[in-house]
């Protein structure tokens, strides 16, 4: 007697705006006739923290799983106790996806997966059966982003970069002394940007006292997890672009577009 | 066994012969000219028309020339409105494959061919990032990731074998698309626009990149195609009409996905070439974000230092950006062309000259790299500007202003239309002639400019003497020969179209000192010379002018060699004669300076010669002999006859022609002249067809020879003529080769020898020879002694004929004579004894004609023996003497096995007793009696 339940969400991309319905179906796909105690479907969305061992202690990494931050829980019930039949059973719902009113949050958080922070959305959808029949479960992740918003006057930020300004840090500190001289110019057209849209900027060598191989561009995520102790930060790589390659100095603006990967 | 039977024929009595007549209008050789528009004449005009139209069949090389040009015409109409760029890139695609090719060893990394060897690791690709964690890594790893086991390099391919790889790359991906291995589809795309980055054999790149641009144009309609399908299942939909507003969320999602994916890629090259495959798909994200998309990639392009990279980047932009928006997208093409312009001097880093120097590339090799690139850029750019003149007034300053720009000014001049730069080119030649000791381009810029000046309206003033004389001074410079003879060809043709015959001459002056001073074998550049030549023989007003100039025979016969020397008098003189409009040329120079080449031509010829290359050389010796004339003067054009008999001894149509020429000669003159001219054209004759080699045209000749002699009264050359025919008919051959097959003479041969007995009714026997009729019994020893099948149609139809002449002979005026000649009707006046001898011969023929009716029997040729019987019927009813009893009763034989061998109904037999039944005469009446009772 085996039976599935999965939940089918209407938007292909599953990226919903605070305030929007969330609409789909729960379908239950059954060989034969299914008894149940009732269905039930929930939302949940928390915020999930973690200290970095490199920022505290390792102790305190054990012991100071903070314990997650919940943004929305809401439950409804979608069929009373009783039978299914036989076949493949679709039951529409609909939820609106409204935060808590707390005074603590703001309202929805994007989602953003992390490696001590994570902000995750999920259904879930549960049947409890009889008393011998473990209930079955589905679960379903959604994401929730910003709506979109106007675009801020995108306020260019410029930069510069030399030997001078590079920080001492990594393999970088330590051979000072090799580093070639060169001076950057940089821009970034708006540092307040939209998560599907292109960063974009430009960045022009003024000198430099070699030949360049290449010029590569990162985009850095850092995440920084508050708790008692204070603050800790962490920076990842998430995108490196090679902008300029093989080839001999040339005083140029060279146009950046990095895209963030999901 | 057929009985003797006596000929006797009959003589006529009748002084005028009545012949059939009838009024025409039209000659019966004219041409007819149908007048299309008659109406009554529409339903024959179709008929004929219908008759007519299989011989109107093309021939499969025509039919694919007509088809070209039909395929052709098309698009003209379309460019009216816009240009359509997708079928001018398909040109220059070809042009490029075709153009930049290599023998050397090319290589190709791909993880998704068989073969090659294994490169280890991928990760020298991954530098070591500090702070790189282990997840990150991974994460960057599968960006790259090409199964890195399975990477492999194969090096040293030939030019083909690669080209070949890269077509299976593309069936790979195809392959891949079709099995829903869309990741890895993508990823062979990426790989193959990594060989573009590779310009290890730097002059195979253009030909590479048109290839790999292939790939990714398959691949990015790939993706295009599956996000429509998405869209809008089968429906046909153009791009244009694509609404980004309607497209449903999970194609976007897709699109959106595959740009994510393209974003990912690490490495610049491959991330271009991808987005601009890609670029079409934007559309069913939003439509307004691909032209951004495209003015960011032109700038992003600046990331790409390697500047042969980087422009044919660019071409590949605006190639994608013109399939998008047609006319729309040229903009891009001038954005394009400022921002290489910008970077024009990193062409001539001393980084890149060290590396196309290691592959052994002259400096004018490697720029031409860049030719089809700038090319298209520019051909868009000047689609776009409403003034091109201003353009190119900016451009030439640039170039007047920035160092090594003969790359762009070579591009300028060819791209431009001729008529700008022609308003420009004294500019131009002055930017040229600044700089031209280093140029490595000048002689393609200089003769691209010659090139556009040829097209220049014919106006004589000052500035094209100036021009040349600058031009001159460049050209005289220049250290390559061949370079020289290359700007030579088309500005030689501009002075030849704008200039005096003086400056031509002063040019042709300054070439030949050029060559001479130049000390390099001058026969290493005689086909150059040769183009130079016949460019000037087209070009020049009136061809005859420049034989008239000191300096064109000596440059003609610059070459040496005598191969050499005969290629060029084949050409000038082909090409003169094609140009020579008038029909006659009097010029005593130009008929010397042609006789000159004409001996070249003759020269040349040897044991070994081809046919064809004999029949070109004759074909042009046989023109030059037919047009020249001295006018009135005879004696000087006999005299030239004479001369060129003794050059031209080793061609046979030659001499043929001489002979003909000088028939001519002797007839225009005949009625004005003395005799003598005619008697030296004959002698002429006499004297030069015995030098031939065929004997069917000696016969001809002589023929020809005696026809001549009578018409001007010579009966001794005449005879001498005939004698010399006679005594050739042996010789003549069965067959003869024409046109490389054997071909029976037997047709000429029958015309040739009726031709000569019709001939031998006018001449007159030799009196003092003791036998009558003295050739015509000749011809009949003659007929004897050789061994003709008896059943052989030319054989029994050369006795007819013969007998017909016999007849004739015995008449007591002849039907035709010529004024001045006394024939032997006159001269024996039907003597006893010369009609007796020629009644003898009649018989002899009979009695042979008898022999041959039975050989045809026992052959049982019944076809051929009854046409014999009758014909031979037919003579003895209309020639022959009835009231004999003899012909009478071989009359009757004959027609009794005429009948026994087909039965009386037949046409010929009807028409020949029709006749009969109308003969008057009492012996008519009596045999016709006679052949109905049998």
């Amino acid at each position: 007697m085996t039976a599935s339940l999965t939940i089918s969400l209407k938007r292909v991309n599953k990226i919903y705006h605070e305030g929007e319905i969330i609409a789909g179906v729960v379908i239950v796909d059954t060989a034969a006739d299914l008894r149940h105690e009732g269905l039930t479907l929930t939302m949940e969305g928390s915020v999930n923290l973690q200290i970095s061992s490199k920022n505290a202690g390792i102790f305190d990494a054990f012991s100071n799983n903070i314990r997650p931050i919940n943004l929305i829980n809401t439950s409804i019930e979608l069929a009373a106790a009783g039978k299914m039949p036989i076949g493949v059973t679709e039951i529409p719902f609909e939820m609106p996806l409204v935060g808590r009113q707390s005074s603590m949050s703001l309202g929805l958080l994007e989602t953003y997966h992390g490696v001590f922070v994570n902000v995750m959305y999920t259904l879930k959808c549960s049947m409890k059966r009889s008393f011998l029949n473990k209930p079955l479960n589905a679960s379903c992740q959604f994401f929730v982003q910003y709506k979109q918003q106007e675009r801020p006057p995108s306020k260019p930020v410029r930069c510069e970069v030399s030997p001078a300004t590079l920080r001492a840090g990594g393999g970088a500190g330590a051979a000072r002394g090799t580093v070639p001289h060169f001076q950057l110019y940089a821009e970034i057209d708006s540092t307040v940007c939209a998560l599907d849209r292109p960063i974009t900027g430009k960045i022009r060598v003024d000198e430099c006292s070699v030949a360049i191989k290449s010029i590569e561009l990162q985009l850095v995520r850092v995440e920084t997890c508050g708790s008692a102790e204070g603050y800790s930060k962490d920076e990842f790589e998430l995108n490196i672009a090679v902008i300029f390659e093989d080839d001999y100095l040339v005083t140029e603006n060279f146009p950046i577009l990095l895209l963030r990967s999901k | 066994m057929p009985t003797y039977y006596k000929w006797c024929s009959v003589k006529k009595e009748k002084q005028k012969h009545e012949y059939p007549s009838l009024e025409v209008t039209n000659h019966p050789l004219r041409v007819e000219v149908h007048n299309l528009k008659h109406n009554s004449n529409k339903s024959l005009l179709k008929s004929l028309q219908k008759w007519s139209s299989s011989f109107e069949e093309l021939d499969p090389l025509l039919r694919f020339e007509q088809m070209d040009l039909e395929n052709n015409s098309e698009p003209t109409i379309e460019s009216d409105a816009t240009v359509n760029y997708s079928k001018i890139w398909s040109v220059k695609r070809t042009a490029i494959l075709n153009k930049y090719t290599t023998g050397e060893k090319l290589t190709i990394i791909s993880s998704y061919l068989p073969g090659g060897e294994k490169i280890s690791s991928f990760s020298a690709l991954l530098r070591q990032v500090s702070n790189l964690n282990e997840k990150v890594k991974h994460r960057l790893e599968q960006l790259d990731d090409f199964d890195e086991s399975s990477v492999r390099k194969t090096m040293g391919l030939s030019q083909q074998e690669f080209v070949t790889k890269i077509h299976m790359l593309d069936d790979e991906i195809k392959k891949a698309w079709e099995t829903e291995q869309r990741v890895k589809a993508f990823k062979i795309a990426i790989q193959c626009s990594k060989l573009l980055s590779d310009i290890s054999v730097m002059q195979f790149y253009p030909s590479k990149f048109v290839l790999i641009s292939d790939v990714l144009d398959n691949f990015g309609k790939l993706v295009y195609d599956r996000l429509k399908k998405k869209s809008f299942g089968d429906a046909a939909i153009e791009l244009e009409d694509i609404d980004s507003g309607l497209v449903p969320e999970s194609a976007r999602e897709t699109c959106q996905n595959w740009m994510f994916k393209m974003a990912s890629i690490r490495e610049l090259l491959p991330r271009l070439y991808m987005e601009m495959s890609l670029l079409k798909c934007y559309v069913f994200i939003s439509k307004d974000e691909i032209k951004p998309a495209i003015a960011r990639l032109i700038t992003m392009i600046r990331g790409i230092g390697n500047p042969l990279v980087a422009i044919y980047i660019r071409v590949y932009l605006c190639k994608v950006a013109s399939a998008l928006y047609g006319k729309e997208s040229e903009c891009y093409f001038h954005d394009n062309l400022k921002e290489f312009l910008e970077e024009y001097q990193q062409i001539f880093q001393p980084a890149m000259a060290k590396k196309f120097g290691a592959q052994l590339l002259t400096a004018d090799k490697y720029l031409s790299l860049y030719i089809p690139a700038i090319d298209w850029l520019l051909y868009g750019t000047l689609n776009t500007i409403p003034c091109k003149l201003t353009l190119l007034d900016e451009l030439l300053q640039l170039c007047d202003k920035t160092e090594n720009s003969e790359l762009l000014l070579y591009c300028i001049v060819s791209g431009f239309d001729s008529p700008n730069i022609i308003k420009k080119s004294s500019a131009i030649l002055d930017t040229i002639k600044k700089s031209a000791e280093h140029m490595v381009l000048l002689s393609p810029i200089l003769s691209a400019l010659g090139e556009h000046l040829c097209h220049a309206d014919v106006y004589r003033q000052l500035s094209s003497e100036a021009l040349s004389q600058t031009w001159w001074k460049i050209v005289s410079n220049m250290k390559s020969t061949a370079n020289f003879l290359q700007v030579l060809e088309p500005w030689i043709q501009f002075a030849c179209t704008q200039l005096s015959a003086q400056h031509i001459n002063m040019l042709l002056r300054g070439t030949i000192r050029y060559m001479i001073k130049c000390g390099k074998p001058i026969d290493d550049y005689s086909s150059q010379i040769q183009l130079v030549v016949k460019r000037m023989l087209k070009s020049i007003p009136d061809v005859e002018e420049l034989f008239l100039m000191d300096a064109f025979m000596p440059l003609v016969e610059l070459v040496q060699t005598s191969n050499a020397r005969t290629m060029m008098a084949k050409t000038v003189l082909l090409v003169f004669f094609e140009r020579c409009n008038s029909v006659q040329i009097e010029d005593h120079i130009i008929i010397a300076s042609l006789m000159r080449l004409c001996c070249i031509l003759h020269e040349a010829i040897n044991a070994v010669t081809v046919e064809d290359e004999l029949k070109i050389s004759s074909d042009l010796i046989n023109k030059y002999i037919q047009t020249v004339s001295y006018q009135d003067d005879a004696r000087e054009q006999l005299n030239f006859y004479v001369e060129c008999r003794s050059a031209f001894i080793k061609l046979d149509s030659v001499l043929k022609t001489l002979v003909h020429a000088v028939h001519a000669l002797a007839n225009r003159a005949r009625p004005s002249r003395s005799r003598w001219l005619s008697r030296a054209c004959a002698a002429y004759s006499f004297v030069t067809v015995p030098s031939l080699q065929c004997a069917l045209c000696r016969a001809q000749l002589y023929l020809l020879g005696a026809h001549a002699a009578l018409l001007v009264a010579c009966v001794g050359q005449a005879e001498a003529n005939l004698k010399a025919f006679v005594s050739l008919i042996p010789d003549i051959p069965l067959y003869v080769q024409e046109d490389g097959q054997n071909k029976p003479t037997h047709v000429k041969v029958v015309g040739l020898l009726s031709n000569f007995l019709s001939t031998l009714l006018i001449l007159p026997d030799n009196v003092d020879s003791s036998s009558k009729a003295y050739i015509l019994s000749g011809f009949i020893k003659t007929m004897e002694r050789i061994h003709w099948r008896k059943t052989d149609p030319l054989y029994y139809t050369l006795l007819l004929r013969t007998l017909d002449l016999l007849c004739n002979l015995t008449q007591e005026k002849y039907i035709y004579h010529i004024d001045g000649v006394i024939s032997n009707d006159e001269l024996y006046g039907s003597e006893e004894e010369f009609i007796d001898v020629l009644e003898n011969y009649a018989t002899n023929i009979c009695q042979e004609l008898l022999v041959v009716l039975k050989a045809l029997g026992d052959a049982k040729e019944t076809n051929k023996q009854y046409n014999l019987a009758l014909e031979l019927f037919w003579r003895i009813i209309k020639r022959g003497d009835l009231r004999e009893g003899s012909m009478t009763s071989l009359a009757i034989n004959l027609w009794v096995l005429s009948q026994k061998l087909q039965d009386s109904n037949n046409k010929f037999a009807k028409t020949l007793l029709s006749a009969l039944e109308r003969d008057t005469s009492e012996e008519g009446r009596l045999l016709f009696d006679k052949l109905n009772e049998t």
